[in-house]
């Protein structure tokens, strides 16, 4: 009798000390999976990724977990490095689906790691979201994935719409990205944009991603004498040194940064001098005053978390988490095919504000997540915005 | 094509052969004296890098002691790992090889632990650029140019005309017969291991303010270091030389006609072509 008062006291107090509910709605776990280049040069993409998913994580848990049903489940997040190859890619989205059983990945960046875990993705009906900017990725076979930051095919063409109208002095333009999915789709954005707008393309050139030395890349490019340079789909530390090195060989022109996720991570590395001036319209600054409240006070606890600014995609990757678990309690189960069915026929309210799904007329499918776009500049040391613009898709929505 | 466009390029691919050489002479003394394929050099290079921007950028020391600074404590670090792990693996190339990818992982993984994975910028040391005609070099790389020169000759004169130096080359030729000569073959190696890490914790000290310090900053260059010392000759140090100026020239020159990867290609492709036609490298020795 004194064994089994004493084990259930041990009992009560193990469950007070664990914090475990009482009886009544069950608590589960839910396992959310990540992607991303969490080194390497690209890691800059990977560790905003985290930190945006880690913000919704534990603000879910700390609120006491996310009410589906009748079930209330703690959100567990599993992250894995992929570096920027699409083989470590495909070999991290197998441990996630198979080995950790995640039926929902909300996070990834660089193009071609996209493909490669598209491929596990979408004959398990996983639920995928990711920041690739790969032309492929969204695709009417592919129904279960779905951009939360938006592309070049996106930006490109408002951005040089704005530089034609804003800066008519400049006519000839060359764009520079890493060799692969990502960065050819971005150029070839860029220059049809460029060429639809009467623009001369000066150069389309292509490093491979690891490069630190841009001098025999840049000679080229500056001898076609472009006015204007984009670091198109190069991130924060490539695109720093080709800024720097590009003011080293006596560039002066403009320059622009199609893929510009975060300007303040461009400033570090190149040097106040060779990143003044750079516009970009794929950030979002979220000191600015014209962003929503939600994005400040966002941008104001990540801040405080992590001591840095967040870029576009910290908050993409949080707005991607907030509208998957809304479409989870709506649909009132974790099923993605329950869950993908309200995606795409329900409007959610994020950071954003409204959020809109389209994308049809680009991709056959309407998996594209649509905002409008802000256009920025760095300016002594800081990121002022210029211009709110709306992708082409937005408008007709 | 102009003149100077060629002049720019060939200059370019000067900058990018000094430090490919730096980075190869220490791997090919530590091959011709260990017999060990180091795949973990390119980490050595990274932690001159890290040295330099603690040293340098975070503590204000001066950039030239932070230099100095740098390359000792990677020589140190490079003394300590033959200690610990090559000394008893020393010519056993396969062992040798597997347990410096292991190296190389416990240092990468160990660096993106202790110094974050996002790039770290590290402030110029010397600002302004040199301009001759349309030719333009920055003072960073004139910088980096000379102190790599400074630096192959300095390796020079210690092989050839220091005690130590000659001593290293002989157990380079032949281990035993140095040994029965009375050199220590132990302290030789330790430091041989040593002036190789230095070596290449130079190069990383010397690109940190140019390129910014990462984790994964040692990847390309030893993958192009492995170029050179197999064109030039594994264990030959004036092959390294050679080699690098080979590939530096190719890198510099040959993007200017074709795209990055192809020139990329086209220094595997030479490999490909030497290990045909000579299977021991320009310079190596049957």
């Amino acid at each position: 009798m004194t064994i089994r008062i004493t084990a259930a006291a041990a009992l009560a107090l193990l469950m007070v000390v664990s914090g475990a509910a009482p009886a009544g709605a069950a608590e589960k776990t839910l396992t959310i999976g990540l992607l991303g280049p969490l080194s390497g040069a690209a890691a800059s993409y990977g560790v905003e990724l985290q930190r945006g998913a880690e913000m919704k994580t534990d603000e879910i848990n700390k609120a006491g977990g996310l009410k589906i049903g009748g079930d209330v489940y703690k959100l567990k997040l599993v992250a894995y490095d992929q570096k920027a190859q699409a083989a470590e890619a495909a070999t991290a989205t197998n441990k996630l689906v198979f080995q950790d059983k995640t039926k929902y990945i909300i996070g990834n960046a660089v193009g071609a790691t996209c493909n490669a875990a598209q491929t596990i993705t979408e004959p398990n009906k996983v639920l995928f979201a990711f920041v690739c900017w790969g032309t492929s990725n969204l695709a009417p076979d592919k129904p279960y994935s779905f951009r939360s930051m938006l592309s070049q095919w996106e930006l490109a063409e408002p951005f040089y719409r704005w530089v034609k109208e804003t800066h008519p002095n400049i006519k000839r333009v060359a764009a520079i990205s890493p060799n692969d999915t990502s960065g050819k789709d971005t150029n070839t954005a860029v220059v049809k944009a460029l060429k639809s707008l009467g623009f001369e393309v000066a150069g389309d050139e292509y490093y491979e991603r690891g490069t630190k030395d841009f001098y025999p890349i840049l000679t080229k490019v500056l001898a076609q004498k472009p006015d204007m340079i984009d670091v198109a789909a190069a991130p924060a530390g490539e695109a720093g040194l080709i800024l720097k090195q590009a003011l080293e060989l006596g560039f002066k022109g403009a320059k622009g940064w199609t893929a510009g996720t975060n300007p303040f991570t461009i400033i570090s590395v190149a040097g106040r001098e060779a990143a003044e001036g750079v516009w970009s319209p794929a950030n979002i600054n979220v000191k600015s005053e014209h962003v929503n409240s939600a994005v400040r006070k966002f941008g104001e606890a990540y801040e405080k978390r992590y001591g840095e600014v967040p870029g576009v995609i910290a908050v993409a990757n949080y707005a991607a988490f907030d509208v998957f678990a809304q479409a989870m309690q709506r649909a009132g189960s974790v099923d993605t095919e329950r869950v993908l069915d309200v995606l795409t026929k329900e409007r959610f309210e994020t950071v954003w504000g409204p959020l809109v799904i389209g994308g049809k007329e680009t991709y056959g499918i309407d998996r594209q997540f649509l905002y409008p776009l802000v256009i920025s500049e760095v300016r002594g040391g800081q990121v002022v915005d210029l211009a709110q613009v709306l992708p082409a898709a937005l408008k007709k929505k | 094509m102009s003149t100077q466009l060629l002049i720019q390029s060939a200059m370019n691919g000067f900058g990018l052969a000094v430090v490919y050489i730096l980075v190869a002479l220490g791997l090919t003394l530590i091959f011709s004296i260990l017999g060990i394929i180091n795949f973990a050099h390119g980490e050595f290079y990274m932690l001159g890098g890290f040295a330099t921007y603690y040293a340098f950028g975070v503590f204000g020391l001066h950039y030239v002691l932070a230099l100095l600074l740098a390359v000792l404590a990677v020589g140190g670090a490079g003394v300590l790992a033959e200690r610990l792990v090559f000394r008893r693996l020393r010519g056993k190339t396969l062992n040798g090889f597997i347990v410096s990818l292991g190296l190389l992982w416990v240092l990468q993984a160990s660096a993106q632990l202790g110094f974050g994975v996002l790039d770290k910028a590290v402030p110029s040391a010397v600002g302004g650029v040199l301009r001759v005609g349309s030719v333009v070099i920055s003072s960073e790389r004139l910088l980096v140019i000379v102190s790599g020169v400074v630096l192959i000759a300095a390796l020079y004169v210690f092989l050839t005309f220091t005690r130590a130096g000659r001593a290293m080359r002989a157990v380079a030729q032949d281990a035993d017969a140095a040994a029965l000569q009375g050199v220590n073959i132990e302290a030789v190696s330790a430091l041989g291991f040593g002036v190789g890490c230095g070596l290449a914790g130079a190069a990383g000290a010397l690109l940190a303010p140019i390129f910014a310090v990462s984790p994964t900053m040692g990847a390309l260059p030893v993958v192009k270091a492995f170029i050179i010392i197999i064109v030039g000759g594994m264990g030959s140090l004036p092959g390294a030389v050679i080699g690098g100026l080979l590939l530096g020239a190719v890198e510099g020159i040959g993007t200017l006609f074709m795209s990055s990867a192809a020139v990329s290609m086209l220094g595997f492709l030479v490999v490909i072509a030497v290990l045909l036609v000579r299977p021991r490298g320009l310079f190596g020795v049957a």
